[in-house]
């Protein structure tokens, strides 16, 4: 019975947080709402493996991004391949006036644009605010390659952005 | 590469918060003396907050009470597959265990309770056989049965 307490806790706890991470992974509301799903009842049947004295955000999404990485690679619709750098911006001004406008829309579209991979990090640094060891955990994959595939997104996104201004 | 530049490809990083303290303090030191460093730091970080703000897409109620419940079927099926597991161990060391037991029980009251039956099973070997063919009869059947529910189970989920 405290077992099943915990879980469903743990639901209502990151319900937001979660679907939010897997919308922005996968785009598609019905494929976040199935991987939701799909992440609790893998959650269930693993919680006997997950070592308490790690963290549990980073296990659950670590959890979510197999399961969501595994659905684009069957799907195939986007590569997951890490894309090439793209010039940094060469006008700061254009920035400081997007900056200077309501744009939440305008950010959320531009970063919908960006390759899965660089939606993931953005998502899992700003919103989650996971620490880079843990987004490192979450995607498996070492640090430095992390933090180069952050500044890779952000420089990404700033130009996405200055191109719609 | 000159400290204007190498401090430039840190900028986004440190808005971000993802820096080491010493890369933090070099990055903060040179925008302090550097202008355009200072508002491209400023830049940066603007856009940071920008993405830490951005509206949270609620997970409709529907689909976490849908979750809920599929999460309490699958702890009752796990519990159940352990309470199976627990059984299956049970009957397998109980059909052991009778194979073994039978050999001593057989030789102690051979002389004695079995004489009086007078039939073949008075011979060791054969009550031996008879007996842990049952065992592990009865252990059979009862895996083939935990099998198949567990596959049921597996197949409602």
């Amino acid at each position: 019975m405290a077992e099943e307490d915990s879980l469903v806790t743990l639901v209502t706890r990151y319900q937001h947080r979660l679907y939010r991470y897997l919308l922005r992974l996968v785009r598609d509301p019905a494929t976040a709402e199935d991987l939701f799903q799909q992440t609790w009842l893998r959650v269930v049947q693993n919680i006997r493996r997950y070592d308490a004295l790690r963290s549990f955000e980073a296990w659950l999404f670590s959890v979510a991004h197999n399961l969501a990485i595994d659905h684009l690679r069957r799907q195939r619709l986007e590569s997951l391949d890490e894309p090439p750098a793209e010039p940094a911006a060469s006008d700061p001004d254009a920035l400081e006036r997007c900056l200077a406008s309501e744009r939440a829309g305008l950010v959320a579209a531009s970063m919908s644009e960006l390759p899965a991979l660089y939606r993931e990090v953005l998502t899992l640094r700003f919103e989650e605010e996971l620490k880079l060891e843990e987004i490192a955990e979450v995607v498996h994959a070492p640090l430095s390659t992390v933090k180069s595939r952050l500044r890779r997104a952000l420089e990404s996104l700033r130009s996405k952005l200055e191109t719609r201004v | 590469m000159s400290e204007h530049q190498t401090v430039g490809e840190l900028l986004a990083l440190a808005a971000a918060g993802v820096l080491t303290a010493g890369e933090q303090r070099r990055v903060e030191d040179h925008a302090r003396a550097c202008e355009a460093c200072a508002r491209q730091l400023e830049a940066w970080r603007a856009l940071s907050g920008e993405l830490r703000r951005l509206p949270t897409p609620a997970a409709p109620a529907e689909l976490v009470a849908r979750t809920r419940a599929r999460v309490f079927e699958e702890l009752a099926a796990a519990a159940e597959r352990r309470w199976d597991d627990a059984v299956l161990v049970f009957l397998s060391l109980f059909a052991w265990t009778v194979g073994v037991a039978v050999w001593a029980i057989v030789r102690l009251v051979n002389n004695g309770l079995l004489a009086l039956l007078d039939a073949r099973f008075t011979e060791p070997v054969i009550w031996l056989t008879a007996s842990s063919v049952l065992a592990w009869l009865t252990a059979g059947v009862v895996a083939v049965l935990v099998g198949h529910r567990r596959r049921m189970t597996w197949r409602n989920l």
